[in-house]
């Protein structure tokens, strides 16, 4: 424990934007887990007048049909956060091997296949989403699988051309020259190799996720509308910007401050593992 | 700030606009030239007025075809000549003859006959068309329609129908020409856009812009006044608002109102426009579908109706402006609509609303004892995903957990019209005319165009075509209170939830207009012009 706390302190002394970044993404973490506790209203309960501006009993005032936005935008840290990982994670696992199987097993198969995440890359991702969510539906699951499908080919890239170099080292080699088969090696020797860079991907890619579903529920194919997305309440905020401010104020500062935070974490983690920069907690 | 006018002198303001605009207009001369703006609040997609029935068709078309007769632009309470000049009833009731102008011409040149009338009716009322507003209303009371000469049409009806010549007034019974009929089988289409009207047809860029210009060639000497009318299509309320505040549009009287903090928010933003609250003749309804399970089932048609409640959803989503519960609203058919102390003591609409939650909740348990999970549809237009987010919170408390899926307007339109749904949480109908019968042929009868649940109750169907046969004032009053007792009383496929009210403005350099007595009519601007 004590072990712990020093390693953290040490975090915090040499990163010290990351460790801010640490804490903001620690309360989303706290916030998303303990909303049903923190929440002092249901995030679908219309119960109260609407347009009640910050009050000691609405601390963010309650939104167009009377809902408080403090509830809301305490849930919707939890379905930022579950869109964001869940995405990421699907996405960028997804990716990292298809890159890496593709880096490995070489000839016609990476050709094409790259030429399938050329494809994908091509184009514009909030296009690509908006218009896979219009086929889809607007649903949180499909949210996942929208961003699943933006981050699977940028992930893939990015792994690939790791793996392509981890492919020609010496020990790779030397697995093959003792007859290990192809699924041992990679398993074993190469999809170990590049696991550092696949977290950095999935630490920074999360709060792009998070600002793709908030995009994507600001323009109406998100998640569905009573869903307390932060993106789904900015769009609601957008309707009475002169009369109720707080409708729109606290939904984009949560973005803000957790995008920042996400990021300024990812930049830290990244920085600890760049072997360039690194130079470990110890 | 000024204050905005209250909710009670809502009607009598827009008189007094109208009444002051009509006097100001009476002491200036109207000026020549000018384009007007206004918006659409969706995109129409088709064009064809004898199909369709969202006001954007309406709204894209209404200047470029001629009626019959209209309502008069003038005096919305009035119906006066448009492509007749006069017509006569025979003693019975039972048969009108129109006559019609002469040397009239088509925007492409061809002369407009007698045939062109017939061509039109008859594709209306052609069993096998599906025409969801004048159809509906016509198909009940008009046997056939003849020309009996090129300047000559004659309708022969049913039975004697004290509701005929305000159906014909309706702007959705447009006369559409012949040869283009012939030519193109139908009127979607911006290049079958070819009518008798004050406008032509000039430009339709999909999901931004209508626009018509003067057609220099139309019957009514000297009109129209403006060189053109631009409708610009602007979807979504901060858009709408955006434009209004920025001058961009002249004109709101048409469906979506401002809500009031819209209203406030333009009069902030601008002086040279009055601003005035009014009901647009249209009923916010919720949908079930009664020939899907769950709601093929009268029980949970029950609980919805009991569960909703209309009182809070006036007081939020309308922002109090509107008349909760009524099916048919005293302020627009005066005693044709039952007493509103009555109705506000139902079931459904009764405050509090313990008794009614109870009951409803026993009915959805009866059937579903861990409840029920739906889906629930919802058009993204005007404030309809607010209403809907409201009625799905009500519905959670009898146990009917809902989950949303939104539709952009006219691919709900498509799939509400073939039933593909099981309930629609908020759409509003507006009525085809004034007359109550229009609530009936629009919505409750077995065969009325915004039938949406395919509901059908033949006590209704019979009530509703007594009514239309009956002459008695006095007599269609206890038959239409009748009517509104039995639907109360039973499970209806479309719920009630209010009569609509809202906010709209006239920029002040826009005369000669008048609101209509629904939300379709007096689109034509043939008589509107713009001070300098």
């Amino acid at each position: 424990m004590r072990g712990a706390l020093s390693g953290l302190g040490r975090f915090a002394a040499r990163q010290p934007l990351g460790a801010v970044g640490a804490v903001l993404v620690l309360i989303l973490i706290a916030t998303a887990m303990l909303a049903p506790r923190l929440a002092p209203h249901g995030p679908k309960e219309a119960a109260f007048a609407p347009y009640l501006p910050p009050s000691a009993e609405f601390p963010l005032g309650t939104d167009q049909i009377g809902r408080d936005v403090l509830s809301r935008v305490i849930w919707g840290a939890r379905l930022s956060l579950y869109v964001g990982l869940a995405s990421v994670v699907f996405g960028v696992t997804l990716g990292w091997l298809w890159g890496v199987v593709s880096a490995y097993v070489g000839g016609v198969a990476d050709t094409a296949s790259q030429r399938v995440v050329d494809a994908l890359m091509a184009l514009p991702p909030i296009i690509l989403a908006l218009s896979l969510m219009a086929a889809l539906g607007q649903s949180v699951n499909n949210v996942i699988l929208a961003l699943t499908i933006l981050l699977t080919p940028t992930a893939s890239r990015t792994l690939r051309s790791l793996a392509l170099s981890i492919r020609e080292s010496p020990y790779v080699e030397a697995a093959r020259a003792v007859g290990c088969p192809t699924w041992r090696v990679i398993a074993l020797h190469v999809l170990p190799n590049t696991f550092a860079t696949y977290i950095v991907l999935v630490t920074v890619n999360v709060s792009y996720a998070i600002v793709v579903e908030a995009s994507l529920s600001f323009l109406g194919l998100g998640a569905p509308p009573d869903e307390p997305s932060w993106g789904a309440m900015l769009t609601a905020g957008t309707q009475a910007m002169e009369p109720a401010p707080w409708m729109f104020m606290f939904p984009g500062l949560a973005i803000s401050l957790t995008v920042f935070g996400l990021n300024l974490l990812g930049d830290a983690v990244r920085d600890l593992t760049d072997p360039h920069l690194r130079g470990g907690l110890g | 700030m000024r204050a905005l006018p209250s909710v009670r002198s809502a009607l009598a303001l827009a008189c007094v606009i109208v009444l002051e605009a009509a006097g100001a207009a009476a002491q200036e001369k109207p000026r020549y030239g000018g384009v007007l703006t206004w918006f659409d609040y969706g995109d129409p997609g088709r064009l064809d007025v004898h199909a369709e029935s969202p006001l954007v068709v309406q709204q894209a078309t209404a200047g470029v075809y001629s009626g019959l007769i209209q309502y008069d632009p003038d005096d919305p309470s009035k119906i006066v000549p448009d492509l007749a000049e006069r017509w006569t009833v025979s003693p019975d009731g039972r048969t009108y003859t129109f006559h019609l102008r002469k040397g009239v011409k088509w925007h492409d040149g061809q002369p407009f006959s007698a045939a062109d009338v017939k061509a039109s009716f008859d594709r209306i009322l052609n069993p096998d068309f599906k025409s969801p507003k004048c159809g509906a209303a016509l198909k009940p009371m008009v046997a056939s329609v003849e020309a009996i000469g090129p300047s000559t049409v004659q309708f022969r009806l049913k039975f004697a129908a004290a509701p005929f010549l305000g159906n014909v007034a309706s702007s959705w019974c447009r006369v559409a020409a012949k040869h283009i009929l012939e030519k193109y089988g139908d009127l979607n289409t911006p290049e079958a856009q070819i009518g008798t009207g004050p406008f032509r047809f000039k430009r339709y860029e999909r999901g931004n812009l209508i626009e018509w210009e003067k057609n220099k060639d139309y019957f009514v000497r000297g009109l129209p006044y403006l060189d053109g009318v631009r409708q610009y299509i602007l979807v979504g309320g901060p858009t709408q608002l955006a434009a209004a505040k920025a001058g961009r549009i002249m004109l709101w009287d048409a469906w979506p109102p401002m809500k009031r903090t819209q209203a406030e928010e333009l009069q902030r933003a601008r002086t040279d426009v009055d601003i005035y609250q009014a009901s647009i003749n249209t009923i916010f309804l919720l949908y079930m579908n009664a020939q899907k399970p769950p709601f093929g089932n009268p029980d949970l048609r029950r609980a919805v109706s009991l569960a909703l409640d209309r009182q809070e959803l006036v007081a939020k989503a309308l922002e109090g402006a509107g008349v909760p519960c009524a099916l048919l609203d005293p302020k627009l058919v005066g005693d044709f609509a039952l007493p509103l102390e009555e109705v506000q003591k139902l079931p459904g609409c009764r405050q509090p609303k313990d008794a009614d939650l109870a009951e409803a909740k026993k009915l959805v348990e009866k059937h579903h004892p861990s409840g029920l999970d739906i889906e629930v549809a919802v058009r993204t237009v005007g404030n309809y995903v607010d209403r809907a987010q409201l009625v799905l919170a009500q519905l959670r408390k009898v146990g009917i957990r809902a989950s949303l899926k939104s539709y952009e307007s006219a691919a709900g339109y498509a799939a509400f019209g073939k039933g593909d749904f099981t309930l629609i949480a908020a759409q509003d109908r507006s009525m085809d005319t004034p007359d109550p019968e229009s609530l009936f042929s629009v919505i409750y009868s077995t065969n009325a165009g915004s039938n949406y649940g395919r509901w059908s109750d033949p006590k209704v169907d019979e009530l509703a075509e007594r009514a239309l046969k009956e002459p008695s004032r006095d007599k269609r009053k206890q038959l239409y209170w009748e009517l509104q007792r039995h639907i109360f009383a039973g499970a209806p496929a479309a719920v009630p939830v209010a009569w609509v009210e809202g906010w709209f403005f006239r920029d002040r350099k826009v005369m000669g207009y008048k609101p209509a007595l629904t939300t379709y009519d007096n689109n034509t601007f043939m008589k509107v012009w713009l001070r300098e």
